[in-house]
Parts: C-alpha cells; structure tokens; sequence
C-alpha cells in the first residue's frame, strides 16, 4: 500500500517537475523530450485517478502555453478515462473538465487530429458513446480552425459516419425504443453538429450569388447523401405508436431540411433523371457520387413520394406518368435488394406512384424505357423468392396495378414479356387470368378492342395454349398455368361461336389441339399412371418393411426440412392425383363444349 | 395575388376554353399581354414563375415561394405524328383567336368548333407536367402572366396527388413566362448542342451506339449551305463520313421521324481545325437540319411478333450481306445470328410464314458457316451446317461448305464424303469436284505418311532400347508440315466465297 501511494504521488510530482521546466521556458524551446514527459507523467495521473491534481494543472494559468502546446497528447488517455468511469463518478467529472479546459486552449489544428484519431481509434460498442462525447469539443475545434475547415468538416463527418456504418440499425419498435448502442440517439448529435455549418452556407449563399462557400456545401451534401444510404435506407421509417419522436423519423426530417436549405433538394431529386446537377466545382466529386448514390436517390424518394418529408417544396405541377417514370430507376434499385427494410421501401415507392395514375392512362410506349421492363420482372422475383410473406403479397397486388394501369397495347406487350421472362407457373396462370379478364372486357364493351380479339389475341394464345415441354411437360409444377389456360380456352368457347369468331380461336382450334390439349392427354395418362405406381410400391413397402423408418429427406435452400414419413408421402402423392383428376375433367368439359358447338354449325 | 383577390376577381371559372378538344377543360384568362409574338416548341426549356391553388382558395404550391423560378421541357410526349399536326393546327387556332378574344371576348366564346375548324382530338397528351400546363404554357408568350382553370381530367384526376390535391380537385394556377429555350443536349448542360424540334418524332425509342439510322440532313455555316445530304450509317461510324461528333450525339437524342434543327458550337463541330472539304473555317459554329427518317436497334425477342420478326430479319440479312462483301466477318455473324435468335424457337407460324422463316433460318446458318471459316472458326461452322442441314438435307451449299470445314481440321474422309454428296445431287458443281480431289490427295497423302510414320514407329519401337529421346524429336517435322497443309487450305477457300 504505501508502495502503491509512492508510485502515485510520483506520477504527480513527475508532472509538477515537467511543468516547472517548462514555465521557464519560451514556447520556441519546447523540446520532443518535454513532450514526451509531459504525455507520460499526464497519462499516468490519469490513469492512477489523480484526475482533480491533473485538473488543477490544465486550470493554471501558469501553464496555459505549455497546454497550448502539448495539451493535446492527453486527449487519448482523457478519452479512455471518461469511458471507464461512470456517470456519477467526481472523476468523470474531473475529466469532463479537463477536456473543456483543453479545447479551449490548446492548439487547434493538433486537437482536431487528436479528437479525430480517438474517433478513428473506437470500434463495436464504443463507437457511439466516443462520438457524442467528441462532437461538441470537435465542433468548437472546427470553429477555430483558420484554413482547410472545409476539408476539416468533410472529414470529420465522413470519419464519423464510417465508424457508425458497421453498426446494426434498430428495425423494431422494440430496437428503436431500446437503442441498444445509442444509434439512434447518436445520428441525431451528429446532425446537430453538423447544422451550425449549414447555417454558415445558408448565410453565405443569401449574401451573393457566388458560391464561395461551394466546398463546405458539397461536404455537407456528401454527409446528406451518405446517411440517406445510412441509416436511413435500412431504418424502419413507418410512424409507430406510442413513440413521441421517432428517432429516425426526425433525422430524415433534418437531413431533408438541410438538403432543402442548401437549395440541393429539388435538383438531388431529379438528379439521376436529368442529370441536372448543380456546377460542382469539384468534377471527381459528380462522378463518384453519382455512382454511388443511387442507393441514397432512391431512398431520398420513398422519403418524399411515401412519407412525405419535403414534399412542401416539391412542385405541385408533375405528371403522375412522369414521377412513374422518375421513380422507376429508383424502384429498380431498391426491388434488387433482399432486406426486408430495402424491399418494402420499394414496394411502397412502386405502389404510391402507381395510385398516382388512374387506370388505363399510362401509354405503352413506356415499355420503350427498359425499366418498365426490368421492374415488373424484379418483381416477379419478389414474388416468387422472397421468404418474406407480407412482401410476396404485396408485390402480387402491385403487379397487378402495374397492369391496370397500362393501355391496351401496354398491357398485351406487357404479358407477352412476362409469359416468357417469368419461368413460373404460378405467376404464367396470374397472367393467364389476366388475359381472359382482357378479353372479357374488350368482348363486352366498346372500348379499343383490337389488342385482345382477332390476329393480336391469336398470337398472344400462341404463348397460353400449349405445353411447354409437349407431352413431358411436368403437370404437377405447370398445374397453376394449365388449368388458367384451360379456364381460359374454356371461356372462350363458350362466349364466342364458330360463327362471329371474334377472338379468332376457331381458325386456331387444330392448332390447339396439336399443341396443348393432345399432349395435355397423353401427359395426363402417363403422369397418372406414374403416380399409381409409385403409391402402390409404396403401399407394398410399407407392408414390407413394416417397422423400418424408411422415410424420405427434403431440403429447401439448404435447410433439412423435417422427415417424410411413408403416411406423409402418400399423401402428397394422392394429392398429385386429385389435381390431375382436376385437369382431366376441364379438359374434358372443354373438348365436350367444342364437339357441341362444332355439330351445331355442322 | 392572394387568395382573397382571386375571389375578389369573380368567378374563377371564367376564362377560353384552350383545350383541343374544346371541353372547358382548361380556361384561359390572360391577366399581362406577353411583350414578345413567339411561344415556345415542344421540348423547349420553359421557365416559368407559378402560384396554385385549389378552388376554395388554398394555395398548394407557389415557385415564388421558393424563392426559385421553375423550369422544365414542354409537352415533349406525343402518341403519334398526327396528334403532332393537330397540334400545330390548334395552335395556330388559338393564336388567331386569342387575337380576336383579346379584342371582344364574346365573339370567341359564340365559336362554335366547327367553325374553328378544328380536327378531331382524339388523343392524350403526356409530359412532365399536368396535360393543362402543356396545353396553357405552349399558347404563352414571353413575358405573358395568365391564369389557368383546370379541371382535374386535365390535373390529377380522381387519383388526387397526396399529400396535397385531393381527388378529383379543379386546380387554378397564375402563370407568369419568362423565357424558353432550345433544348441543351450536352451531359454537361454547357449549350453545345441545342435543339428545336421541328416536327416530334414517333415513340421513345432513340438511336443508341452502334444502331443504323437513316437521315436526311442539311449542314448550314452562317448562310451558306456546306452540306446536304441523304445518309444511312452507324451510330459511332459519324467520322467516316464527315459528321461532327455532335451531330451524332444529337441524332441519339431523335425519335423515329422527328425534324429538328441542332445549334451546334465549336466543340461539338469541326472544332479548332475547322473542315477543309466544306471550307469551314476553325472554331466555326454550325447547323444542321436533320429528320431521321428510320433507325435500327435491337429488339428484344419477345417484343417482336412474327412479323415484325421476318421482316427485321430480312433486314439483317441484307445488312449481314453487305458486311461480308466488305470483309467485316465477325460484324456479319452478328447479324445473321439475330435472324437465329428471332426464328429458331418461333412457332404456331402459319404456312406461308413458316416457309419463309424456314428460308430466313437456312440462309442465316449457310452465312453463318461461311463467315465462320472465314474466321477460321471451323467447329462453329460445321455446327452451322448441320443446322442448315437439318432443315435441308440435301443443300448444296451447306454440305459443300461442311466439306471445307471438315477438310480445315484434315477430317478428310468426312470431307470427302460431303464433296461426293454435292457432286451426286449436282453433278455440275466443278469446285466441288476440285475438293474432291483435293481430298483424295490428301487422304493418300495421310495414308502414306502414316505408313511412314507406322514403319517409323517400329523402327522406333526397335530403337527405343538405344534413344527413346530420339523419338520426340522425329514427330516435331510432322507436326510443322500438318500446320503448313491447313494453310493450303485456307487459301482455297478465299477463291471459293459466294453467299
């Protein structure tokens, strides 16, 4: 113990020694040596709770070039300190003072590369604690700082956001309300940090015309973009209950404001679209931006078309079609992603500009852009391959707003495209039901009705009435689309006779038969058969090898999925069965109503 | 204005009726005559300062607010080219009546249609901005302020525009002109090339790299006419032919059938060197009048029907000709494997169709097969052959030119074998005959080195005690003389090309 209590009151003393060396000297005689010592003896006054003497030392007005000069070294150790020690703690307090005392007096280009290096330094649970703790000492530096603050401020913000982009982003209500590592409470002190230098652009942009001030407002505008991707691209950014103040909810709200105050909000909106930016000074930085930023365009969108934020200043005068087509670079950016987060902001971008337009309004020579292309099989892919289930529906009903909305000729290119892009029977029997709704409609009414009756309408059938692979067709997978073809084939040998031949499927009838419903019976016959079989072996197996676990393994993507017992498989093998059963007896009504129909006429 | 003074003003209803299809959809009062007689065109810049409000007199949505002038591309999107003539005609309507409205209202408002002769108006106009801002800022004159009444079928419609319209809400705007401009085309918006359209082409499908377009173009520097000229070329290829590099950039810009004139400045002309053959000088700026009267780009296949599919590929095939005859191979595979890829898998077709894709087909892979032994492809020939093959058993040149490509890889008796067949079906045919012997030669050629080359080896065999690093040297010569024979080879096949 008085060992112990030496050691201390040396690293004290040590510190006074230094000090007293120094007071003497003139700041242009500081040696490294001093420095060095100064570094040790502070570190260890710290590091042994001597936090108040230390205190002391910083207050005294002795010491102020001494401090001036070499104050900074103590950031880390003080940094380290204030994170160890807990909230209540005197030395905490202590300490808190001391950081205080040097930011006030130190040199300010050293305690900008001080504050920046511990930022730098701080990893995982860290990160947000060091930054809060740093901002408002780095704010007050930046403010001191006489040339390169631009460059300063850039690279503070991009340091910050770069440490915080590793961390998870609360999804949940529950994450949000919890903030386990203070990210949601960190995002908004580093706007607040951020916003004194905006006002000084603001400031300066009303003063003149000239933008003399351009370089803090593309660091500015960079730390925008960048928090547009994150957090705000993966955060849950629905209102939710019960929290007063959505976190993230205000930090879009700031980001926004920032964005409109800098007068880049309405040009960052149509940025990808008409490549309109604003004269950078800085070429490198258009490029790489612009290649970057389409994650952050795209979330910037769904903030302003599906929440709302910012949609005060957005000009009232845009046609719906012409934000569909804005938004769709943006929706196709979004759908390739796999976060739920990411997913259904594209998703509800894609559903808000499509309740935008009324039915039937948009022309088809917007398939002529690619991604009135590319987004419907985006979509598809949603559909069919996300796990998500709210999502897959969801996408569904989308798809089938996409299709209300388009012209006739729109509509027909457009299941044309996804008949032969989809390579899903489930998705090819929707669009199957699609057309026979189309066909309904222009039989009907007395609307344009050329795209769904006569040659168009033939060579659309040509893509429904056949089997894919013919004969060896796989039925069970291909059921969805059979039996819409069927219904399909069904309903217009019932609405339309031989005699009017309105859709023209009377002169393609041989063909049908050729192609669909010949080899739809011989698949059939075979498919049963095979299935027969197989529920017979197992039945006779399971005689056999009555108390064996003979049972089958399925994997999905990677997962076992539960065993099959032999009672399981023969249960699906039955079902198989029912939905042949099923097919046979459309057909069969089908073939039934053309041989009647035929021997009218005849 | 406010609110207030716009109610004070009488019923906000009031106004001409400006729509085309003369529906009272959007009316018209002019509140500041414009200080200049022209109105922009279509896909002209506008810029405008503007004040919306609903009718019960809240203001959704003012520029000036802002503090920001509002720009933006007028009424660029139209369905089709009569819709486009209608337009003008309608245009030109309007002026003469407005001049006649401005004068004494009533006798506008007593016009009926018919009188106004206008056509029919069955089209829809679509544009970055609502239908009546097209239909108002496109009747505005420079300097003009002018407010709009617009009914929500020319507006948002029923759909409204959360947040702020509501359904099926009649919109009143003042509208005040500033100026209009060309259309800057340059990525970096620097003013080099502006255009004017003069006639809105079809479509939204425009010319990329590498697309064939067909123009019809006039080159003008100051008044003087340097060039004038009907022109079909690839987009990348300008240079060839004395295009500078921005009118060709210009030309991806143009629709299908659109006229429009492009202001072009220095950079994006003849530049500093100025161009010796038209007598331009250097830093010269220019004009061009161009109509591009069609283009080609690749269609997705199923955005084809089936006739669009054969009459494309007849195009290609054309095209694939043209290309071999220059002795561009590799760009004439590329397009007969578009016919390929059109016609393989296309069924359902009806007999008159199916004969000629058939023809289509056997054409593309006979060509295909040529230009690849042109290409010294010869795996990717031979399997061309059998494809023509497959459609006619017994084609001339299809079992002539599997011949060479098996003779290009010394598998003479195949070869053979084709060059006797060719002579069977068409005992005319002298340069199979050629082969033939060419053949035969080489087959007894074959047959005695590998005598030699069997008697070798037991000699070999009988040496291989003493020197077995003696045999790896004595096979190298043979291999020198195979390589020299597939040369020989190849130089017959140039005097034989046909297509």
């Amino acid at each position: 113990m008085p060992e112990e209590q030496s050691q201390t009151i040396m690293a004290v003393d040590e510190l006074q020694a230094i000090i007293q060396r120094c007071q003497i000297l003139k700041e242009a005689d500081f040696r490294g040596e001093d420095f060095n010592l100064f570094q040790v003896a502070g570190q260890k006054c710290l590091e042994d709770g001597y936090a108040a003497q230390l205190l002391e030392v910083v207050q005294n007005e002795k010491n102020k070039v001494i401090i001036k000069n070499m104050g900074w070294n103590l950031i880390c150790p003080l940094v380290r300190c204030i994170l160890v020690y807990k909230q209540e703690d005197d030395k905490r307090e202590h300490c808190l003072k001391i950081l205080d005392q040097l930011v006030q007096l130190c040199n300010a280009k050293e305690l900008f590369l001080g504050l920046l290096e511990q930022i730098e330094q701080t990893s995982g649970e860290q990160v947000c604690q060091t930054v809060m703790l740093l901002l408002q000492p780095l704010q007050t530096v930046l403010f001191k700082l006489q040339n390169k603050k631009a460059y300063s401020v850039g690279l503070s913000l991009a340091m910050i956001m770069n440490q915080l982009t590793p961390l998870p982003v609360p999804y949940t209500k529950q994450q949000i309300q919890e903030d386990k590592l203070g990210l949601c409470q960190c995002c908004n002190a580093v706007v607040d940090f951020a916003k004194p230098f905006v006002n000084e652009v603001v400031k300066n942009m009303e003063k003149s015309s000239e933008c003399n001030d351009m370089e803090l407002k593309e660091e500015l505008l960079k730390f925008c973009v960048k928090s547009l991707k994150y957090p705000l691209l993966t955060a849950q950014l629905e209102q939710l209950e019960s929290i007063e103040e959505h976190p993230f909810r205000r930090f879009a709200t700031e980001i926004i404001d920032i964005l409109w105050d800098m007068r880049e909000l309405i040009p960052l909106v149509f940025l990808h679209h008409k490549g309109r930016s604003p004269s950078w000074e800085n070429e490198e930085f258009v490029d790489i931006e612009q290649k970057n930023s389409a994650d952050s365009l795209a979330c910037l969108s769904y903030l302003m078309f599906v929440q709302y934020f910012g949609i005060d200043c957005f000009p009232m005068v845009f046609s719906p079609s012409y934000l569909l087509q804005c938004n769709m670079t943006h929706i196709e950016v979004l759908l390739k992603r796999t976060e739920e987060s990411v997913l259904s902001k594209g998703l509800d971008l894609f559903e808000s500009s499509l309740l935008r337009m009324e039915d039937n309004s948009l022309l088809h020579q917007y398939l002529e852009f690619s991604d009135f292309i590319t987004v419907p099989q985006n979509l598809v892919k949603v559909m069919t391959l996300c796990p998500i289930e709210h999502l897959r529906k969801k996408s569904l009903n989308i798809l089938q707003l996409f299709i209300d909305k388009f012209d006739a000729e729109g509509k027909y290119t457009l299941f044309r495209c996804l008949l032969k892009t989809s390579n899903h029977a489930g998705v090819e029997g929707y669009i199957v039901q699609n057309i026979k709704d189309q066909i309904h409609l222009s039989l009907t009414k007395v609307c344009d009705n050329s795209w769904f009756t006569g040659h168009h309408l033939i060579s659309l059938l040509d893509l429904v009435l056949l089997l894919p692979e013919g004969a060896e067709t796989d039925l069970l997978q291909n059921s969805d689309r059979i039996m819409a073809s069927l219904n399909l084939l069904r309903y217009l040998i019932i609405k339309d006779n031989e005699y009017n031949n309105q859709t023209g499927v009377w002169t393609m009838l041989a063909k049908i038969e050729q192609n669909f419903l010949k080899p739809l019976h011989v698949g059939l016959n075979m498919s049963k058969a095979h299935y027969e079989a197989e529920i017979k072996n197992k039945k006779e197996n399971r005689r056999e090898a009555h108390n064996s676990n003979t049972v089958c393994s399925v994997t999905v993507s990677g997962e076992k999925m539960p065993a099959m017992t032999t009672e399981m498989q023969l249960q699906v093998l039955r079902s198989a069965l029912f939905t042949f059963d099923l097919i046979e007896s459309v057909l069969a009504r089908v073939e039934e109503l053309i041989e009647v129909k035929i021997k009218a006429v005849t | 204005m406010t609110a207030e003074e716009m109610k004070a003003d009488g019923a906000p209803l009031e106004g001409v009726d400006i729509t085309p299809k003369r529906d009272e959809g959007v009316l018209k009062v002019i509140k500041r005559e414009g200080s200049r007689t022209e109105s922009p065109m279509i896909g002209d810049k506008v810029t405008v300062h503007y004040t919306g409000w609903l009718l019960d007199g809240t203001k959704f949505d003012s520029s000036l607010d802002r503090r920001d002038k509002f720009s933006f591309d007028l009424g660029k999107e139209w369905p089709n080219q009569n819709c486009f003539e209608n337009f003008l005609n309608w245009k030109k309507y309007i002026h003469n009546h407005f001049m006649r409205f401005v004068k004494n209202s009533e006798d506008f408002r007593q016009m009926t249609p018919r009188e106004a002769n206008s056509p029919s108006w069955e089209f829809t106009l679509k544009c970055e901005v609502i239908k009546a801002w097209d239909i108002a800022v496109a009747t505005m004159k420079a300097g003009e302020i002018c407010r709009i009444t617009c009914k929500p079928e020319y507006a948002y419609g029923s759909a409204g525009s959360p947040p702020k319209i509501p359904p099926n809400a009649t919109l009143i705007f003042e509208i005040e002109l500033f100026e209009f401009k060309g259309e800057d085309l340059t990525d970096d918006e620097d003013g080099g090339i502006i255009r004017r359209i003069r006639k809105k082409g079809e479509g939204y499908s425009k010319p990329n790299e590498g697309a064939l377009v067909e123009i019809q173009f006039e080159g003008r520097y100051g008044d003087r006419m340097f060039d004038r000229r009907e022109l079909q070329f690839e987009i990348g290829e300008g240079d060839n032919y004395d295009l500078p590099h921005g009118l060709e950039k210009a030309i991806q810009k143009m629709e299908k059938l659109e006229e429009s004139v492009f202001y072009l400045k220095p950079n994006y002309g003849f530049g500093s060197a100025g161009k010796e053959k038209f007598h331009i000088p250097p830093d010269a700026e220019l004009q061009y009048e161009v109509k591009l009267k069609s283009f080609e780009k690749a269609k997705e296949s199923w955005e084809m029907n089936t006739e669009e599919k054969l009459e494309q590929s007849c195009i290609v095939k054309e095209r694939g000709t043209q290309y071999f005859k220059e002795g561009k191979y590799k760009q004439a595979t590329l397009q007969y494997k578009k016919i390929v890829s059109w016609l393989e898998h296309e069924s359902g077709l009806s007999d008159e169709d199916d004969t000629k894709a058939k023809s289509l087909r056997l054409a593309a892979h006979l060509n295909l097969a040529m230009c690849h032994l042109k290409l010294k492809e010869y795996s990717q020939a031979l399997e061309n052959c059998n494809k023509a093959l497959e459609l006619d058993s017994s084609n001339e040149k299809g079992l002539f030119r599997r011949g060479e490509a098996h003779l290009a890889v010394n598998d003479f008796e195949l070869a053979r074998n084709d060059f006797q067949k060719v002579i069977q079906f068409y005992p005319s045919n002298k340069a199979a005959k050629v082969q033939l012997v060419t053949c035969q030669q080489k087959i007894r050629e074959q047959h005695e080195k590998e005598k030699k080359m069997y008697a070798n080896m037991f000699q070999r065999l009988a040496d291989k005690d003493f020197k077995s690093a003696d045999t790896l040297q004595t096979s190298h010569p043979e291999d020198a003389e195979m390589k020299n024979e597939q040369n020989g080879v190849e130089d017959k096949l140039e005097v034989d090309t046909e297509t």
